[in-house]
């Protein structure tokens, strides 16, 4: 997965907790100078802790809903729902808008993964995926595979026209709670 | 916006444009070798051939029943909130948007990439009710900004160098650009396009797969524009074809194996999106987004019905046939296609924007078997290319001078040979007694010079025959010789060559004097009917069971006696047994040389370089790859590589006549590589490629020798 995923242009790091990826986040942000972090889905204790790190760093944690803050979104910190090792892809379910404006919009997306949620490949969250899709209700899922990238342009590799410019992957070997 | 041409003279026009523009010709050069090369790396840990038989049998399964999937699609879509809508054509489909744009009282709308939008000319129409359109994929935004239509599937703008596309930025941002650098000028759609993004009322995009068993719609995308088109404005619209219906996600993900891998060499795309219904969006009263889906018929219905062309309805938009034509990379998607590019647009273009946008491109197919060796769902694209001229041609109720002339001369076979008779003392001013044709006379277009041409031979091989041909007491085998025209009259010195290799193994060759054309020229001019004249005679004129090989020397005539002559005949009629018969004897020169002949004796390594150039109906056409360039080493010559060995060298038979400018800069390439390669011989087993070849050797006056392999083994064996 580490592999793959680092092929594809995605930083990943290994972590052992949640506020590791919270610390991640914050000195990340002070290195890159960016000003806002967008945290939908993390729970109301880290968030809580992001928080207090950003307040002291001068980085505003943004309110949601963040439609009201498009314009200004610089990271986002996620949790994603599936690893693919085969391509170094992450399955992400965003039929919450604020998940898919937080990892459309931001210029730096970091995303959170259990080591135990890394599948083989496309076929083996097949049923996972599907069962997502075979409920009757409204759904947006993501198979989202490094930075955003293009070659329009004599077909020369860019990354970052649309889509988050770094994509970051924290891999969090085993979950303590 | 797009100028097609509708005739052969304003095509030829165009293709000369296109010539002359210096970066397109590198660009895209580049690029046809460059994807090649990449696509060997790509499928390394992926069983192509495996996946692509599957998906083209599941599709061509469910293409009949495109109504049903729809029905099951549109109840489960509905379920989840979206809104799902058909259009019979293009102007329905706008006229639908346009109305859902209208409703939902939207000023502004921002669009992703999508081909059926290209299609059904969808900005035009949304810019005319005096809504604002901005395209956001970046090779989309550009050729919007230059008003101009895609050049290829999926990079639209390829044809644009960095220079052109930083003009094209100044002009509409008042900004000034470094256009040197490529990062920079990405970064400027990211700084333009966003507040574009935040202000649009309406989404639209197309999408990928239409998954039926769930209602989802499923889009595979790099930039992130779609995923913003589809989730910032409180309106989605996504317009998709009725082919893009599959029955399941199980379906979807084995096409997903294929598509980035073969449309932009990626494993996987960085975003594969899968939406069903109106997900939340919380700039909308109900907090849900208004979404609907516009399905596209625009002839894909009938077509689905149709019994030769419902494969091209299995196409899924990789673009891989523009990528590996030899053709496209030298006239660029403008003029190789309406809105849909490459081989399968050359096809589609008769059926979704009519006969006039096809009559000239159709004819620009060589028949190199390139684009069918690549297409990630098996269509035939070389075959549907002729069926749809064969169309085209039967629409048009005129026959075309040279449809006429091939089904007067050829159906008849003694008339034909006479005429090449004829030919040989009506070229002798020109070829004074030599072997080759230098200068031609005035009253031919300038641009048929760009090779010698091989003098007609005096003596055809089938009179020599009667002399030469050998009665062996107690051979080893007993085969016949398909000649095929260029042996026969212009290289009866390679059948020599052939009968002194099959003497010195003891092998009976039968040449029946019945043989005529095996008709592939009739076949490329989409002359069916003489086509498949020449194929009855050539069967009877064969007594197949008496032999244990029909071996022909030429590729082309050993690719379309085996595998065209199924296609020619229906089920019904193939004149039962007897094809069969034939065509499972048919073998070519390299294939017996390498499985059947044995070779006298060891020989020693000369220093001599040989250099090979690929057939295109020898490599692709009967898959023989490794085995030539085995027997030149067997004959104990050093085999040297070249650049893009397997690439057509532009000969196509007729097509060199028809489109000279084309094919002479298709020969100049290869013999560029040739001759970078440092070989003294440039080898190859196909006459046809031969007279190619050597006709630009010797017009560029190279030292490098071109022979048929016959010749090269013979040489050895004598």
């Amino acid at each position: 997965m580490s592999e793959k995923a680092a092929g594809v242009g995605t930083i990943v790091h290994e972590i052992s907790c949640v506020s590791e990826a919270i610390q991640y986040a914050v000195d990340l942000n002070r290195k890159e100078k960016m000003r806002t972090i967008a945290c939908p889905g993390l729970d109301p204790k880290d968030r809580d802790s992001l928080q207090k790190l950003c307040h002291s760093s001068g980085i505003n944690v943004l309110e949601e809903p963040l439609r009201d803050h498009a314009g200004c979104l610089d990271t986002s910190l996620t949790w994603v729902d599936y690893g693919i090792a085969e391509t170094g892809s992450l399955m992400l379910a965003s039929d919450v808008e604020d998940i898919r404006m937080a990892t459309m919009l931001a210029k730096i997306h970091i995303a959170i993964l259990p080591i135990t949620k890394i599948r083989l490949n496309t076929e083996s969250i097949e049923t996972e995926l599907d069962d997502i899709l075979k409920n009757n209700a409204p759904s947006y899922t993501a198979f989202i595979t490094g930075p955003s990238r293009t070659a329009d342009i004599e077909r020369v590799l860019a990354i970052g026209v649309h889509g988050p410019i770094e994509l970051h992957l924290l891999l969090i070997k085993e979950m303590t709670s | 916006m797009i100028k097609t041409a509708q005739n052969m003279k304003s095509y030829k026009k165009q293709i000369r444009q296109a010539l002359a523009d210096s970066f397109l010709r590198s660009a895209l050069d580049e690029f046809n070798t460059v994807y090649r090369a990449n696509r060997a790396s790509v499928y390394k840990e992926i069983d192509f051939k495996g996946l692509r038989d599957a998906i083209a049998e599941n599709k061509d399964s469910l293409i009949p029943f495109f109504e049903i999937l729809f029905e099951e699609f549109k109840s489960n879509a509905q379920k989840a909130g979206a809104i799902v809508h058909r259009a019979q054509d293009a102007r329905q489909a706008n006229e639908i948007i346009a109305r859902i744009a209208k409703e939902n009282r939207v000023k502004t709308i921002i669009k992703s990439k999508s081909m059926t939008a290209e299609e059904t000319f969808l900005n035009n129409h949304l810019e005319k009710q005096g809504f604002i359109v901005t395209e956001t994929d970046l090779g989309e935004w550009i050729i919007q900004l230059k008003k101009e239509g895609p050049s290829h599937m999926v990079m639209p703008a390829i044809h644009l160098s960095r220079y052109q596309v930083g003009e094209v930025f100044e002009k509409n941002t008042d900004l000034k650009f470094d256009s040197e650098n490529i990062d920079k000028l990405v970064k400027v759609a990211r700084h333009e396009l966003r507040p574009k993004f935040l202000e649009a009322d309406m989404g639209i995009s197309g999408a990928n797969f239409a998954v039926a068993d769930s209602g989802t719609l499923g889009l595979v995308t790099n930039e992130g524009n779609m995923r913003l088109t589809t989730t910032l404005p409180r309106v989605h619209v996504a317009l998709v074809g009725f082919d893009k219906l599959v029955a399941d996600l199980g379906s979807a993900l084995r096409i997903l194996k294929l598509l980035p891998r073969n449309a932009t060499g990626q494993a996987i795309t960085s975003y594969v999106t899968w939406i069903k219904g109106a997900n939340q969006s919380l700039n909308t009263a109900s907090g849900k987004k208004i979404m609907h889906i516009v399905f596209l018929d625009n002839g894909r219905l009938s077509l689905s019905k149709d019994s030769v062309f419902s494969t091209s309805l299995r196409c899924i938009r990789c673009g891989a046939c523009a990528n590996v034509c030899p053709i496209y990379s030298k006239v660029g998607g403008h003029k190789y296609g309406h809105v849909y590019i490459g081989a399968i647009g050359l096809i589609l273009t008769l059926f979704y924007h009519g006969r006039d946008n096809d009559r000239a491109i159709v004819k620009n197919c060589i028949n190199c078997q390139a684009c069918k060796e690549v297409c990630p769902v098996a269509i035939d694209l070389p075959h549907l290319i002729k069926k749809t001229y064969a169309r085209v041609i039967k629409e048009e109720g005129k026959v075309p001078v040279k449809n006429f002339m091939l089904a007067k001369l050829m159906t008849s076979r003694k008339l034909f040979h006479f005429i090449l008779r004829m030919a040989y003392l009506a070229q002798q001013p020109l070829s004074k007694g030599q072997p080759m044709i230098r200068h031609l006379p005035f009253f031919v277009d300038k641009d048929h010079g760009f090779r010698s041409l091989p003098a007609i031979a005096k003596t055809p091989l089938r009179d020599i025959w009667k002399r030469i041909g050998p009665e062996l007491k107690n051979p080893s085998r007993k085969i016949a010789l398909f000649a095929g025209c260029a042996i026969d009259f212009v290289y009866p010195g390679q059948g020599k060559d052939f009968l002194t290799l099959m003497k010195n193994a003891n092998i009976q060759v039968d040449f029946p004097m019945d043989q005529t054309c095996c008709g592939l020229p009739a076949m490329m001019a989409a002359e069916e009917k003489t086509a498949k004249d020449l194929a009855i005679q050539n069967i009877h004129a064969f007594v197949a069971k008496e032999y244990d090989y029909i071996l022909t020397m030429c590729a082309s005539c050993a690719s379309h006696l085996t595998h065209n002559y199924k296609k020619i005949f229906s089920k019904d009629e193939a004149s039962g047994r007897k094809l069969t018969l034939f065509t499972d004897k048919i073998i070519d020169f390299s294939s017996f040389m390498d499985q059947v002949y044995t070779f006298s004796q060891p020989h020693q390594n000369i220093e001599t370089k040989v250099a090979y150039h690929a057939p295109c109906h020898l490599c692709r056409g009967l898959h023989m790859t490794d085995e030539p360039r085995a027997l030149i080493q067997k004959a104990g010559y050093t085999y040297v590589s070249s650049k893009d060995e397997d690439v057509c060298c532009g000969f196509g038979g007729s097509y060199s006549v028809d489109f000279p400018e084309i094919s002479s800069e298709i020969l100049k390439k290869k013999l560029d590589n040739v001759e970078a390669s440092g070989a003294d011989i440039l080898v190859t087993d196909c006459p046809g490629c031969v007279m190619q070849l050597s006709g630009g050797m010797d017009k560029r006056k190279s030292h490098i020798k071109v022979l048929h392999l016959v010749e090269l083994l013979a040489k050895k064996e004598s």
